[in-house]
């Protein structure tokens, strides 16, 4: 059986392998085909010498539903591989209930940590190089953001096999739960101050006449700098959360049009 | 024309990347590539970041899928520079980008197709097989970003130039005064996301008022975020101690 032991080439190969498995995310099944694509390293090391139909039944098993954060895939890809090597023939809906059990949370975790908070940071560190014409924007996101993506890709995979179950039942899913959380605060701030420099809206219209014309724009610059930024962007966030974020392109052109109205009749 | 396929080609690329590696896929990233295939890289780091920002919050969540930022990108870019302006880019960027998605969903339900095919390559029980699964639907995605994009591009170019020169002055300023104020929704999604507890809004303020009052950049305000999501792990920490503590006591008095 010593040829059996999962090795660390057999976790690399399957880093590779992930490097397609949304290919064939789809309405139906949604990452299954690519999990099991990425997973067969695992099978071929652990089922290389058994009989066909055991082959065959690994194989439908990961052809089930599954659908998670591509990053977060990675943890669990790692951490099925750890319990189907420990897991006897029969105890194999183990495998299954563990996949379909982490895939939610980490699912959040993955978005929350990676899409809501990474990604914002470094497309803004970027874009505020860039828009004064330094190319060097965007080659410092890439940098940025790829570090962490492909290596939480990288280390989730061999941080997965080497905890293995204890990731699920044990005080880990706390830490994970705090990461988030922690990743929130900083994306909040971060967006906070994005409201400030990328929404810019300045009213032109102006009251009295001759001598006395006062800029309707610079009684608000007075109250606060930024403050019809902030209420826009507040605005845009209850209709948003009003129809649970599935109109944002025609948000989008709808705003185009709004404003190409008030431009017109002068108010912005 | 060669520009028109190249920066079809380069649609394809990114569309490959999307679905596998997932490195690129940002406008910021595509559009400087698209300028620089143009022969004015400068717009395109002007155009890409406009975009990156508008688009801050937009990207696939779950199942649901999002407009498609690559051909908006692509297309946005290539016929801004040739029309020479950001408020075209961002003007066309948005409905191509809608258009495009729908080519997306439709990709998304075809290659259901592919179940059967895997289930029946499972039944074979050649684990070698199960790969080349992937080159069918990486070829289909590449297609359908490369295709419409060139389309778009080579005979877009001279209809837009005409639609833009025929364009009033009042929608052109509309345009750009909305592509200042389009962030919002990205950044209203991002906080949709964020803001799970109302509690949280004061962390969004206090971002805020950093940047507005010590003009304060995006890095220095996350670095100043760190401690205080450290104390509030902290804070969250210890009360989930206390509270243990009181259960046992509870069970003491009992």
């Amino acid at each position: 059986m010593e040829n059996n032991k999962i090795t660390k080439k057999d976790l690399n190969r399957v880093f590779w392998r992930m490097q397609l498995l949304n290919v064939t995310n789809n309405y139906e099944s949604m990452q299954a085909i690519g999990f099991l694509s990425s997973f067969v390293p695992i099978l071929e090391r652990l089922y290389g010498d058994k009989p066909k139909e055991q082959k065959v039944e690994a194989m439908k098993r990961h052809l089930k539903f599954f659908n998670s954060h591509v990053n977060s895939d990675a943890l669990i890809l790692g951490v099925a591989a750890a319990v189907e090597e420990s897991t006897t023939e029969e105890e194999k809906e183990t495998v299954v209930s563990v996949k379909t059990g982490l895939m939610g949370p980490l699912a959040g975790i993955g978005d929350s940590v990676l899409k809501f908070t990474w990604l914002p940071i470094c497309g803004s560190i970027g874009a505020s190089l860039a828009l004064s014409g330094n190319f060097l924007g965007p080659i410092l996101m890439f940098l940025l953001y790829n570090i962490v993506n492909v290596s939480s890709k990288y280390y989730g995979i061999h941080m997965g096999y080497e905890k293995g179950i204890s990731l699920i039942n044990g005080s880990e899913t706390n830490i994970l739960q705090r990461l988030t959380n922690m990743a929130n605060i900083v994306g909040l701030m971060v967006v906070g101050g994005l409201i400030a420099s990328s929404v810019k809206m300045k009213v032109a219209l102006e009251f009295g006449a001759g001598e006395n014309v006062i800029l309707l724009q610079d009684l608000f610059d007075k109250v606060m700098p930024g403050l019809l930024s902030l209420l826009v962007t507040v605005a845009v966030y209850f209709i948003l959360k009003k129809t649970n974020g599935k109109h944002a392109p025609l948000l989008i052109l709808g705003t185009m049009i709004v404003c190409i109205l008030l431009v017109t009749i002068g108010v912005l | 024309m060669i520009t028109a396929l190249l920066v079809a080609i380069w649609a394809g690329i990114c569309a490959i990347d999307d679905i596998g590696t997932q490195m690129l896929r940002r406008p910021l990233l595509i559009a400087p590539i698209v300028g620089l295939m143009m022969g004015d890289l400068e717009a395109g780091l002007y155009i890409g970041a406009t975009l990156e920002v508008m688009w801050m919050g937009v990207g696939n969540v779950g199942a649901y899928s999002a407009p498609d930022i690559i051909s908006g990108t692509c297309i946005g870019t290539a016929l801004g520079i040739a029309s020479g302006g950001t408020e075209v880019a961002v003007a066309l960027a948005v409905p191509t980008s809608l258009l495009a998605q729908q080519l997306l969903i439709l990709y998304r339900s075809g290659i259901v197709a592919l179940n059967p095919i895997a289930e029946r390559m499972a039944e074979t029980g050649d684990f070698k097989k199960i790969f080349r699964i992937n080159f069918i639907p990486m070829a289909i995605a590449f297609l359908i970003r490369a295709v419409p994009t060139f389309i778009a591009i080579y005979f877009g170019a001279t209809v837009i130039d005409t639609i833009v020169a025929a364009l009033p002055a009042n929608i052109m300023g509309g345009l750009n005064v909305a592509g200042k104020i389009i962030p919002a929704v990205g950044i209203g999604l991002l906080m949709l996301m964020m803001i799970k507890k109302a509690d949280l809004w004061v962390f969004l303020i206090a971002g805020f008022a950093l940047a507005v009052y010590l003009n304060l950049s995006v890095l220095a305000i996350t670095l100043i975020s760190l401690p205080l999501a450290f104390l509030y792990d902290l804070a969250s920490q210890s009360k989930a101690v206390s509270n243990s503590m009181d259960d046992e006591e509870g069970e003491l008095d009992l």
